[in-house]
């Protein structure tokens, strides 16, 4: 390992504020990067709050450090400004246009096809299922770029993917299949450990389960779908979190939709970061409790949220809330942004709220063990009250754990929707589950060292796919060592066209823009895995750099880029 | 507007300020004069509304700031801080009761597969069972050849799909499961979610939203509460099953919107379960279809516990009444029940299928379904399809058996419809008063901790039964305690037999035990 990976780890929940300098350029972002940024690097904050706060000490001396050549590029704030205007202009020019349009098509397409707006309008004495307005952007913007979402695959989603190849004849309404296979790079799933296989020590241990275990349970966990493998795994996912107790639920979104309304209820309060995951804001929405909103990784805000909903009360009858929930996730998956733990610790010490940390992108991809983001800043897991995870992503499985106090978990495993009504988790799952985690915490003898090179293999795939990004000249999101990294593409019209170049050039993309993002930062996102390979890496970052060169994508160019450290994509 | 501006700014200004605003309002004034003359000769209503309008406005934007204002109290920092430390917040859950300790230690374990056929963990070992527990109706749950087809599915997609549908999560196999469960059903198109409560609660928010009106069972299961909380739609509460109720409320609701005049149309639901979870009932079908015609509200069934047992086909409800699929404009099924795999799916039209893949929130923003699992559905669909004489006869017979045997056991109640696989049994009124012969009443808790009891009493006998747990707190309308038994159609004769007579021992036990 480079000694910058044990630079990051050395970080003490007491004392982060006295980090050791490293002096390894390719990790010297992690200041900024962590709890140093001199802003968030969210595309929110980019047009709305730059600067507008007085920066408190600790932020300005790290602006101050941000000036110096080495950290430059790195800096987001400086990035951001960056962007020219005429960037910003054509984006917002190109949106208008696109909607202008889109209504025009609908007011003439009424006029000259009404037969193709049959669904759109009161239809023998019953509304249209969808209005026009509703589905206006489904139907006139997402359905031009259709073919840049929902590709199907075959296989697994591992390092590489094999995608059926599809064409449309009539402008992405529906799709003809060639009958071949396009074997593509894939920098589009959350494989971070690379997890996803179908052969190997955990796929043995899942056909062992499944040879002996059946598939699935057919009832709930309160019922009769507790096994003993599920007990275990619990046990397991506990222990990997560094928790008393653990609940395990069949679906990563019901983990949070299911379980939030058992957490708080009418006359709580749930203050949540506005970047939260849908799953959060379903959960909240159903718990009944009041929510409210704090700006994106803004510990100052929410302070003042904090301060002011303690000292208020509940609305109109100022009556002191039951209790305080805070949500926040580990890791941002559409910004790669990590949470700025230590501090919302600090506050909960202070504020005596409740802490819900949705760890579904962060365990087992971040900290030196894969035990997620505590591990990561070096935070005790039980100073934060609820941890939230999911198994999808770092595990290759599915479905997602709360875990807790033992109290917690009691409680929950007697009062939570998804114990009492939903579907229990299948064996296979919770084969994947148990035998990657084993894997990763070094329990699995035969592969005692296979997961800690898996976790070291991400750390510095990450590092070095961003930095060659930054290198290049591009302007990317996200805190380093962030297995997600986004790339800022502004307009609309480059986001269909840089996923296309893409696919051509055999390497899958995630695009996304408005509404999963804000209008102006439509975003491709690089998922990295440990299954990727330097050639793999180095070949994406190649392709990518001539992309650049023809969407006019690399903002930095003047920029000279820095030697990449030779160390980076070598193991101790 | 105007005036009210220039009015309040001539009240601090001075005087040459105010000599330019009198000639603005002199001038604006002319101007909404002329407005109004005109207006009035072409339609004097219309400038009588507008006034009222532009009154309105003002009264409210007033109206709206005085409020703001009031309701937040100034404090300085250091009362904050003295709040900040005086709040005292609850713990995050309340600490356990002893009747809640007694659950969790009663909970039962199972060791290995599940299935008709199951291991109990009990004290140190672990003791055979006859499992009526899981909703395993067509015993797929345990079937060989979709276990071994499971590994062959196994070595080919992994075990997760590492993405939602929307980013290279969509595997080749969920698109031949959509297109086998819309042809199976006989809708459309489906689309696949990766669980079945996760289903409804994206499915019925995804097409009713605010202002949009709902009418449902009232004892529909808690998946459809949640969904119809989410939906933030207004919402009607028809009687479990009576029809005459339903039609009383589509036609008062109908009568309040014309009432309402023509001001945009809002969708309207009917909202029911094909079989209920909670009491085993069926839904008539065929009387709701006719009453979304008559009335013209749409229909959103839930068949998850129905899809797979009832029909000649074992296609769900449609098949059971013989409606064309197509009038149930929402069909939401479940794969994770009756065919033993995971998750759930929604039959619908093409273009409301699309809507979804882009505005189900539990399809949108979660991952796909592991390809084992889907393969698993696609398999039992495929078993059935192939031949329904080979289970849904034998699930029938077995059902009716098991309820004719309930029945006749004294001191218990038994719901469901006739041939419903579902079974809900509860102590009658009378038994429970017997049984407490110091008199008293019965409070819930007690009635669970008997029915638990029973339900032990059952598992000693080798039989596999659990009583119905609900989020108390959280139901809507609290179903009674009951212990639900689930028929399935690898139940033999003797197996039957011996759960009704289990049951029978159950009953006298508890029942005789003094309290």
């Amino acid at each position: 390992m480079g000694k910058g990976q044990r630079a990051v780890h050395t970080y003490k929940s007491s004392g982060y504020i006295e980090q050791p300098r490293d002096n390894d350029e390719l990790l010297s972002g992690r200041k900024e990067g962590g709890l140093f940024k001199a802003a968030p690097r969210t595309s929110a904050s980019l047009l709305k709050e730059q600067a507008a706060e007085p920066a408190p000490a600790v932020v300005a001396k790290a602006a101050a450090k941000a000036e110096s050549p080495a950290a430059e590029a790195e800096d987001a704030s400086q990035e951001l400004s960056a962007v020219p205007t005429f960037i910003l202009v054509t984006t917002y020019l190109s949106y208008l246009m696109l909607i202008v349009f889109a209504h025009m098509r609908d007011f003439l397409g009424k006029i000259f096809h009404p037969e193709e707006y049959t669904q759109l309008r009161v239809q023998n004495g019953f509304a249209p299922m969808v209005s026009d307005f509703e589905s206006l952007w489904i139907r006139r913007l997402y359905g031009r770029i259709r073919d840049c979402f929902n590709r199907p695959i075959t296989g697994v989603a591992g390092g590489r993917v094999s995608l059926l190849e599809r064409f449309s004849t009539d402008f992405n309404r529906s799709f003809q299949f060639t009958g071949r296979l396009h074997n593509v790079l894939n920098l589009a799933s959350y494989n971070y450990l690379g997890f996803a296989q179908s052969e190997g020590p955990c796929a043995d241990k899942v056909e062992e389960a499944l040879r002996e275990g059946g598939i699935t349970q057919g009832s709930t966990r309160s019922e009769a779908g507790r096994t003993m493998l599920l007990a275990e795994t619990e046990d397991m996912v506990a222990r990997f979190v560094g928790a008393e107790a653990a609940l395990i639920v069949s679906m990563g979104y019901a983990t949070n939709a299911l379980n939030i309304p058992t957490l708080a209820t009418k006359g709580c309060l749930i203050i949540s970061d506005e970047l939260n995951h849908s799953s959060l804001v379903t959960g909240a929405r159903l718990s009944g409790a009041s929510i409210r909103v704090f700006r994106h990784n803004n510990t100052r805000d929410l302070e003042k949220q904090l301060r002011r909903s303690i000292a208020q009360g509940q609305p109109r009858t100022h009556r002191p809330w039951k209790k305080i929930l805070v949500v926040v996730e580990g890791l941002y998956s559409m910004e790669g942004e990590f949470c700025k733990l230590p501090e919302i610790v600090e506050l909960r010490r202070r504020y005596k709220f409740h802490l819900f940390v949705d760890e579904a992108h962060s365990v087992g991809a971040l900290g030196k063990r894969g035990r997620g983001i505590c591990d990561h800043f070096g935070v005790d897991p039980r100073e934060v009250d609820i941890l939230m995870g999911t198994f999808t992503k770092s595990f290759g499985a599915a479905g997602g754990y709360i875990a807790g106090s033992r109290a917690l978990i009691d409680h929950l495993r007697l009062h939570s929707h998804s114990a009492v009504y939903a579907e229990a988790m299948s064996v296979p799952v919770l084969a994947q589950v148990s035998s990657s985690m084993r894997m990763i915490m070094g329990e699995d003898r035969e592969n005692a060292v296979l997961g800690q090179q898996k976790l070291d293999q991400l750390a510095i795939n990450s590092r070095y796919f961003a930095q060659g990004l930054r290198d290049l000249g591009f302007m990317t999101l996200g805190d380093a060592g962030s297995p997600v990294v986004p790339l800022l593409l502004f307009n609309p019209a480059k986001i269909p066209a840089f996923s296309r170049e893409c696919l051509r050039r055999n390497i899958a993309v995630v695009v996304v823009s408005y509404p999963a993002t804000p209008i102006i930062t439509g975003r491709v996102r690089f998922c990295i895995s440990a299954s990727h390979t330097r050639a793999d890496l180095d070949y994406a970052l190649e392709q990518i750099s001539e992309i650049g060169d023809l969407l006019m994508l690399k903002f930095h160019k003047g920029v000279a880029p820095k030697a990449l450290p030779e160390h980076a994509g070598k193991m101790e | 507007m105007e005036s009210a501006a220039s009015v309040a700014n001539l009240a601090g200004g001075d005087e040459a300020k105010r000599g330019l605003l009198r000639t603005a309002w002199d001038f604006s004034f002319r101007v909404v004069l002329r407005y109004i003359k005109n207006s009035y000769k072409d339609d004097p209503f219309r400038t009588f509304l507008e006034a009222c309008l532009i009154g309105f406005i003002i009264w409210y934007m007033a109206k709206r700031k005085y409020n703001i204002g009031t309701n937040e109290i100034v404090l300085t920092d250091k009362e904050i801080d003295e709040l900040v430390d005086e709040w005292k917040p609850e713990p995050l859950v309340p600490p356990l009761t002893d009747f809640e300790r007694e659950k969790l230690d009663r909970a039962v374990m199972i060791d290995g597969p599940n299935g008709t056929k199951v291991r109990l963990v009990s004290g140190s070992g672990t003791k055979p069972a006859v499992n009526f527990a899981s909703y395993n109706f067509l015993g797929f749950i345990d079937s060989e050849e979709v276990g071994q087809h499971a590994i062959e599915t196994l070595r080919k997609y992994g075990v997760g799909s590492c993405g939602p549908p929307g980013f290279y999560g969509t595997l080749d196999v969920h698109m031949k499961l959509e297109k086998q469960l819309a042809a199976f059903v006989g809708h459309s198109a489906a689309i696949l979610y990766s669980q079945a409560f996760a289903t409804t609660l994206s499915v019925i928010p995804c097409f009713s939203k605010r202002n949009d009106i709902i009418v449902a069972d009232e004892s529909v299961s808690f998946s459809v509460q949640q969904a119809i909380s989410l939906a933030r739609s207004k919402v009607y509460w028809y009687k479990h099953n009576d029809m005459a109720d339903l039609e009383r409320i589509l036609g008062d609701v109908n009568k309040q919107l014309a009432r309402r005049g023509k001001g945009g149309l809002p969708r309207k639901f009917i909202i029911t379960e094909g079989m209920f979870q909670n009491t085993g009932d069926i839904a008539p079908l065929d009387e709701l279809v006719a009453l979304k015609h008559r009335y013209k509200f749409r229909i959103i069934l839930d068949e998850s516990f129905s899809f797979g047992v009832l029909g000649k086909r074992g296609a769900g409800l449609t098949d059971h009444f013989n409606v064309d699929p197509h009038e149930v404009d929402l069909l939401i099924g479940a794969l994770c029940y009756a065919l033993g795999a995971s998750g759930g799916f929604c039959c619908a039209d093409k273009d409301l299928i699309e809507h979804q893949r882009l505005s189900g929130a539990g399809y949108c923003f979660s991952a796909s379904m592991p390809g084992i699992l889907t393969v698993a559905a696609s398999d039992a669909i495929q078993a059935l399809e192939a031949n329904p004489a080979g289970f849904l006869p034998a699930l029938r017979e077995n059902a009716t058996l098991l309820r004719g045997l309930l029945e006749r056991i004294p001191g218990l109640q038994v719901e469901g419809a006739a041939d419903s696989p579902l079974i809900h049994i509860r102590l009658t009124p009378e038994a429970l008063v017997r049984m407490r012969r110091s008199g008293g009443t019965w409070t819930k808790e007690d009635i669970d901790r008997v029915l638990g009891e029973m339900a032990e009493e059952a598992q000693k006998d080798g039989i596999l039964l659990t009583p119905a747990t609900y989020v108390d707190e959280h139901e809507r309308i609290l179903p009674n305690p009951s212990i639900r038994i689930c028929v399935s159609c690898t139940h033999t004769r003797k197996e039957i037999e011996k759960c009704a007579h289990a049951i029978k021992s159950a009953v006298s036990r508890v029942t005789s035990k003094k309290r």
